[in-house]
């Protein structure tokens, strides 16, 4: 068995199992418990971190593009999401061609 | 959807929403993480099964980077740093479990492996709108979607990743990141939220000192934290 192999079956088995025990550990827990507020506001703010990261910061072919156009797809994605109903397909859509646009715009 | 009480019916509107804006950000970013694969000298087989058995993507691109480098750091810190980064399914577990509405654990077994962040995310924005007794079932259509969804656009990145450049790349992993910013602000508008994610941006600066592996997951704690005691300090006033 190749290094990757065996460090994908332990990283596998340990996310079932993390999985396993969120499910285990909240299953006697209401869904009012503080508890479960607790791992709510980690579990989003968690996504916030990532997405704040990603943006600002991230790696990989995303880092060559420009600071100013990451945010400029940002705030546009969000601005159509927001203006027009949360519908996040067209947001998505428009928001990517807005950081592509301003990339192609700041390359000339 | 609140009028949907059958289990097919839900399972299928879960499949119908997970071919949407989530299908487009999930294809985007294993059609990445599958270009990545080939480009570490792994095999599609080692891609699909990343996919399918830890599918979360941050714990597999650390798993990427260190087979691109031959483990020479060791097996056992890369996937301590594959599991820390993931280490969000458990709160996420623990938030989503109740929500099931499901008094018996085992019933939830199906659903474990599709507890990861775009299932998730999507779960909480949707199961208001959803009757509690076919929120399972909507979450397996969705989760089961996208998961193939994953494993084929991981794939298709595998025998694409020579004709994908620079520019294609990049907009590939914008997708991602900028579909979970579009789920927050869609969830703005709700105290407790709109302070997880203020406090989580804020506290996303933890990740430039701490190691990489931990940045994230202390992030989150912090951000939660703050934001749990946040409201629970509004709460009695």
């Amino acid at each position: 068995m190749e290094n990757a192999d065996i460090a994908l079956a332990l990283t596998a088995l340990a996310c079932l199992l993390l999985r396993s025990a969120g499910v285990w550990l909240a299953g006697g827990l209401g869904g009012d418990h503080p508890v479960i507020a607790w791992a709510t506001a980690i579990a989003q703010a968690t996504l916030a971190a990532f997405v704040m990261l990603a943006i600002i910061a991230p790696s990989g072919a995303l880092a060559d593009v420009p600071l100013a156009a990451r945010l400029f797809g940002l705030g546009v994605g969000v601005a159509v999401c927001l203006g027009f109903g949360r519908n996040l397909l067209p947001a998505l859509l428009v928001g990517v061609a807005a950081m592509l646009a301003l990339r192609a715009i700041l390359a000339l | 959807m609140g009028s949907v009480t059958s289990s097919r019916s839900a399972a299928l509107f879960g499949a119908r929403d997970a071919v949407g804006a989530a299908g487009v950000a999930m294809a985007a970013t294993f059609l990445a993480f599958g270009a990545a694969v080939r480009e570490a000298g792994l095999s599609p087989g080692w891609a699909l099964l990343a996919c399918w058995a830890i599918y979360g993507m941050p714990g597999q691109l650390v798993l990427v980077q260190a087979a691109s480098t031959g483990f020479v750091g060791g097996i056992l810190p890369a996937v301590m740093g594959a599991i820390a980064v993931n280490a969000r399914f458990l709160p996420m577990a623990i938030a989503i479990t109740p929500l099931f509405g499901v008094a018996e654990r085992k019933r939830l077994i199906p659903a474990i492996p599709f507890i990861a962040v775009t299932p998730w995310a999507a779960a909480m924005r949707a199961f208001p709108e959803i009757a509690a007794s076919v929120r399972l079932s909507w979450f397996l259509g969705f989760g089961l979607t996208s998961w193939v969804v994953a494993g084929f656009a991981a794939l298709a990145g595998f025998y694409v990743a020579g004709m994908l450049d620079d520019h294609a790349r990049a907009a590939l992993l914008f997708v991602n990141p900028l579909y979970y910013a579009l789920l927050l602000a869609a969830d703005l508008d709700k105290p407790a939220p709109r302070r997880a994610i203020l406090c989580g941006a804020a506290a996303a600066g933890l990740t430039f000192i701490l190691p990489s592996s931990m940045g994230l997951l202390a992030a989150g704690i912090t951000g939660g934290t703050a934001a749990f005691l946040w409201g629970r300090a509004r709460g009695k006033r």
